[in-house]
């Protein structure tokens, strides 16, 4: 129960980027989860597979829920870019930098297309297979390669845009 | 091997991931090391990788897993409450619970004086409860008090008349020598209307020697009984 409500807490906020978000959300998945068990069978994968797929379904739900309300958040978020390329720039502790760094991640992940940013999250993130991904994203093997490559550069452009570049 | 910036881009993640095959690591480090633009975009999505890679898990606050067993279980338990406390009393161990908590309940009303046949509530007021049950208390050890010294009596009396049975000579000994002439059964000096009758005082006057032998005390007021 801990672990699987770590790791869905995970994505979730890794996903949204807000931790009251992604504590409503991980508890709305559990609740699915709880309602819908008699539909899980162990043949269309892992247990945990299966409940990634549930939280996937959710957040892509709560996206499209909440898209309207990103739209007018996003023209406040243009401020902050600016912010953090001068503060990069002022931190010489590359633990500091390290932490800003991933915050800045953090904050990039969530500008990313939800198709791309769902999958780079269940790889690089959560350490999935590519035939796992497959399984909780209902797409193609080569489709969720090319979502995988696809969303690591759009974010690594995200990051050139803030201001943030390799050292 | 010729090598694009299409190739590079299409095949940069399985270049990070170590899935390209020799030839194609070879092509694609070459044109890399080569190209302008595809430099930069390599180097700045490893470094993209290594800010994901240092992500690290975030821990859900401790509240959530209350939440969550709130939200599945409570509510599951909270519909089939009703019927999952009617199965449980089904069990065994609760019908012999309740079968005792059922008797030891009678026993303590019995016991209080609970009129069983004409129940009122005011029988189950503490007050009467009390009453009754403080006059049932003395009642029974009264009862119980003389049963026990009646018992005591009886066995006494029984044991000494087994000894005077086993042993006569002593019988004879501690029997009075009162009045031997004098038959029993006749205190106004006239024969017995009846043989039977005779018996039954002979019989009466040789217990009531045995009890002023064993009871000295009554011993006087026995023989004083038996002369007028």
């Amino acid at each position: 129960m801990r672990r699987h409500t770590r790791r869905i807490f995970n994505i979730c906020y890794r996903f949204t980027g807000n931790r009251t978000e992604a504590e409503d959300l991980t508890q709305d998945v559990f609740l699915r989860v709880y309602r819908t068990l008699a539909s899980y069978r162990s043949a269309h994968g892992g247990f945990a597979t299966w409940m990634t797929s549930v939280t996937r379904n959710l957040l892509i739900d709560h996206y499209r829920r909440t898209k309207r309300d990103r739209v007018t958040d996003s023209l406040d978020d243009a401020m902050p870019v600016v912010e953090n390329k001068e503060s990069v720039a002022r931190r010489p502790d590359e633990q500091a930098l390290l932490g800003e760094l991933s915050g800045q991640v953090q904050s990039a992940l969530t500008r990313l297309s939800p198709e791309l940013r769902e999958a780079v999250i269940l790889r690089d993130l959560q350490q999935l297979e590519y035939i796992e991904i497959q399984r909780v994203l209902e797409v193609p093997e080569g489709t969720v390669k090319s979502r995988i490559n696809r969303g690591r550069i759009e974010l690594a452009r995200i990051l050139q845009q803030m201001g943030v570049r390799p050292a | 091997m010729t090598w694009t910036c299409e190739q590079t881009e299409a095949r940069l993640s399985d270049y990070l991931d170590g899935l390209l095959d020799a030839a194609e690591w070879t092509a694609f480090n070459q044109h890399v090391n080569t190209c302008a633009v595809c430099t930069p975009l390599v180097a700045s999505v490893a470094h993209t990788l290594g800010g994901l890679y240092a992500l690290e898990q975030v821990e859900p606050p401790p509240h959530l897993e209350t939440a969550i067993l709130l939200a599945t279980v409570g509510v599951a338990r909270k519909k089939y409450d009703f019927w999952a406390w009617l199965r449980s009393l089904q069990s065994p161990r609760f019908v012999y619970g309740a079968v005792s908590v059922a008797a030891t309940i009678a026993l303590l009303l019995t016991a209080t004086g609970f009129n069983w046949r004409k129940p009122k509530l005011a029988d189950l007021a503490p007050a009467t409860i009390y009453r009754r049950a403080d006059s049932n208390i003395h009642v029974f050890y009264g009862r119980s008090v003389k049963f026990v010294s009646d018992l005591r009596v009886v066995y006494e009396i029984q044991s000494r008349i087994n000894e005077g049975d086993q042993n006569p000579a002593i019988r004879e000994e501690t029997i009075p020598q009162s009045s031997p002439k004098k038959e029993p059964g006749r205190t106004d000096n006239t024969n017995p209307s009846a043989p039977k009758q005779q018996n039954r005082a002979n019989d009466i006057s040789r217990r009531l020697e045995v009890l002023a032998c064993e009871f000295p005390i009554l011993s006087g007021s026995l023989v004083d009984r038996r002369v007028p």
